[in-house]
């Protein structure tokens, strides 16, 4: 091998590991210095959590739903008209214990932002959900993309829907009555997961 | 000239390393004879030299009987003795680390991991480039590359990213793309251009739910054999890039190929159309890029092999016959993705069209630039095509066993006949050998 190419053989395996630890340093600092939230976990069904070794998680902020019902006070969508020029409609939408404002129209494949309560932990403030940067108003958010958005409901997807677990253990989880999510959210929005508190205990792995 | 080596007698240096470079050479004689026996065999089946004249040529190159130097050497019982105590050392490693994976903290893995993957590469360096075991370093740099993407979806799994994710297929293969070229490794360019074939197609998928996907992953995938074919006619024109060409053309064409003949069922496009699922105008906007940057790899690297001054000395047809066919396979993709037709007729008979010209042209081709490897996949896909339309004809018509024993009998006289028709091309055209380097 020439001397050119024995560097270029250098370069590239140093290349290859800096990659590697340029993913673990990136997460090391997501878990380090972002925010810890605790997510609630929703059940799923049992058939699909199992696949191999990992344990699919979806959560409460997963679905948000039925997006076209008109805002409290107006009681239909104005289809505007050519050339209007159309401010952003706030239309209320809900999950099982909190409210979303969806904030402008919003697509499948698209990157939104969702609010999340913040330290006050103020479960039924009313919080915004778009597309294009987080809201001002939102002191704490998580960063996702919308997998589908079909008859108003949008489900979308944080990065943090998977769990590996040693082999044989994710019966454990599957079959709690409670499960947690403790993650850790840098200021972007990008999520990691800590740990998982099942039936109100932390789960070692 | 002698070697400086303290402590040692020159005449001691001399006498070794004269016992050892006899060993060699007689090692690479008795090499020599049996290629060269092979290859004399060969010509003379073909006809090429008469059996005076092969036994003239052993008798001259003949050295005799090789001397061979009986009994152990001491210094290489020590080699064997010494390799087979690190291949146990290493076995025991690494069964200790798989017993007590669990146990150990996610960062030791991480070193474990990475580490380990540094230390193949290293390994691999000395033994093909230093050492010279071109052969054993040559495999343990390709489990390097493989140990690289092992530790892509092992340091995502241990984060808790999702693993089933196509952008981790595709990290992979950039990672590996310039090491294969570097060690000039075709199986790592074989395997890096596999990865990226289901990379690409894997991606494709994800862009819809929709029943529709089956077909934006055939379009995709008619893409990709366009462009891993343009790339290889791209390398066939740098001597020093010859070498990688073999792993694109050959995956190039078995994909265009098999993506063909597996639309040619007009079940595929029933089912869809019939039903009204697709929706022509609905193709996901990602995926309208990427199926874009491949067709326009296709188009770019033909365009520059075609540009080459060696390619312009040939006939116009010859010039122009593969590009021609690229274009066809690349038009044929986006025909397929964007479905704009609303009955299965046109598809099936387009599927069979191709299929019909990407069989023979890759015979033809196969025989004008020497490359067996088509002459054997155009023929083997002619062979499937027509037992698949001769069963799709006769199902129908015939009792089942009839028609499997006519369509064997069938078979038998169109193998025999095209096993005849090969050799006599191959001998035809001087082909004698299978060429993997070029």
């Amino acid at each position: 091998m020439t001397p050119k190419l024995k560097r270029l053989f250098i370069a590239v395996v140093v290349v290859q590991v800096v990659f590697l630890l340029g993913i673990v340093g990136y997460r090391e600092t997501i878990l380090t210095l972002g925010r810890t939230v605790v997510l609630q976990a929703i059940p799923v069904d049992p058939r699909d959590l199992f696949k191999g070794e990992d344990v699919v998680l979806r959560y409460e902020i997963s679905t948000i739903g039925n997006y076209n019902r008109p805002a409290p006070g107006i009681d239909e969508i104005r289809v505007p008209d050519a050339g209007e020029i159309v401010q952003p409609v706030r239309r209320e939408t809900s999950t099982p214990s909190k409210s979303y404002f969806l904030l402008g129209e919003i697509s499948e494949g698209d990157t939104v932002y969702v609010g999340l309560p913040g330290d006050n932990d103020d479960r039924f403030k009313v919080l915004d959900v778009q597309t294009g940067g987080p809201s001002p108003e939102t002191d704490l958010f998580i960063k996702g993309r919308v997998t589908r958005s079909k008859d108003g409901t949008l489900t979308v997807e944080y990065g943090i829907e998977q769990y590996f677990v040693p082999e044989g253990r994710g019966k454990e989880i599957e079959l709690a009555d409670d499960v947690k999510v403790r993650v850790s959210i840098n200021r972007s929005g990008t999520a990691a997961i800590k740990e998982l508190i099942v039936d109100g205990e932390i789960w070692r792995p | 000239m002698t070697e400086q080596i303290p402590d040692k007698e020159p005449e001691q240096i001399n006498e070794r390393s004269d016992a050892d470079t006899e060993v060699e050479i007689n090692s690479r004689s008795t090499a020599d004879q049996s290629w060269l026996k092979s290859r004399i065999g060969k010509w003379r089946e073909s006809g090429l030299i008469t059996d005076e004249q092969s036994q003239a040529i052993l008798d001259f190159e003949s050295t005799g009987t090789p001397r061979f130097r009986l009994g152990i050497r001491f210094n290489r019982l020590i080699v064997v003795l010494s390799t087979l105590g690190a291949v146990l050392i290493a076995a025991g490693l690494i069964s200790f680390v798989a017993a007590n994976w669990q146990g150990i903290p996610a960062m030791a893995k991480l070193f474990l991991l990475i580490g380990g993957n540094i230390l193949t590469y290293w390994a691999a360096y000395q033994l093909q480039f230093v050492r010279g075991y071109p052969r054993v370093g040559g495999a343990i740099m390709f489990t390097g590359a493989a140990w690289f993407g092992a530790n892509v979806f092992l340091v995502a799994q241990s984060y808790h990213l999702a693993t089933d994710n196509p952008d981790l297929l595709i990290w992979w293969f950039l990672g590996i793309l310039t090491l294969a070229y570097i060690t000039r490794s075709k199986a790592i360019t074989v395997m890096a251009v596999g990865i990226f074939t289901v990379g690409v197609a894997w991606k494709a998928a994800t862009q819809t739910d929709n029943v529709s996907g089956v077909l934006l992953v055939m379009g995709m995938l008619l893409f990709t054999a366009a462009a891993l074919y343009a790339i290889g006619m791209l390398h066939l024109r740098r001597g020093n890039l010859k070498f990688h060409a073999g792993p694109y053309l050959v995956s190039g064409v078995l994909l265009a190929i098999g993506m063909t003949y597996v639309l040619t069922f007009g079940d595929v496009f029933r089912g869809l159309l019939g039903e009204r699922v697709v929706d022509p105008q609905a193709l996901p906007g990602q995926y309208l890029v990427m199926a874009a940057m491949v067709s326009g790899i296709s188009v770019a690297a033909m365009v520059m092999a075609v540009r080459k001054p060696v390619y312009k000395r040939k006939t116009l047809i010859s010039r122009f016959a593969e590009p021609g066919v690229i274009a066809l396979v690349v038009g044929f993709g986006w025909f397929i993705a964007a479905l704009p037709l609303g009955s299965p007729g046109p598809y099936v008979i387009a599927s069979n069209l191709l299929l019909v010209v990407l069989i023979f042209g890759s015979i033809i081709l196969g025989i004008v630039n020497r490359r067996e490897a088509f002459v054997n996949v155009g023929i083997i896909f002619f062979v499937i095509d027509l037992a698949t339309r001769y069963i799709e004809l006769t199902v129908d018509m015939l009792e089942t066993s009839l028609a499997f024993i006519i369509g064997g009998l069938l078979l038998l006289g169109i193998g025999y006949g095209m096993e005849r028709a090969r050799r006599r091309l191959l001998r035809q055209f001087g082909m004698m050998e299978v060429s993997h380097d070029s």
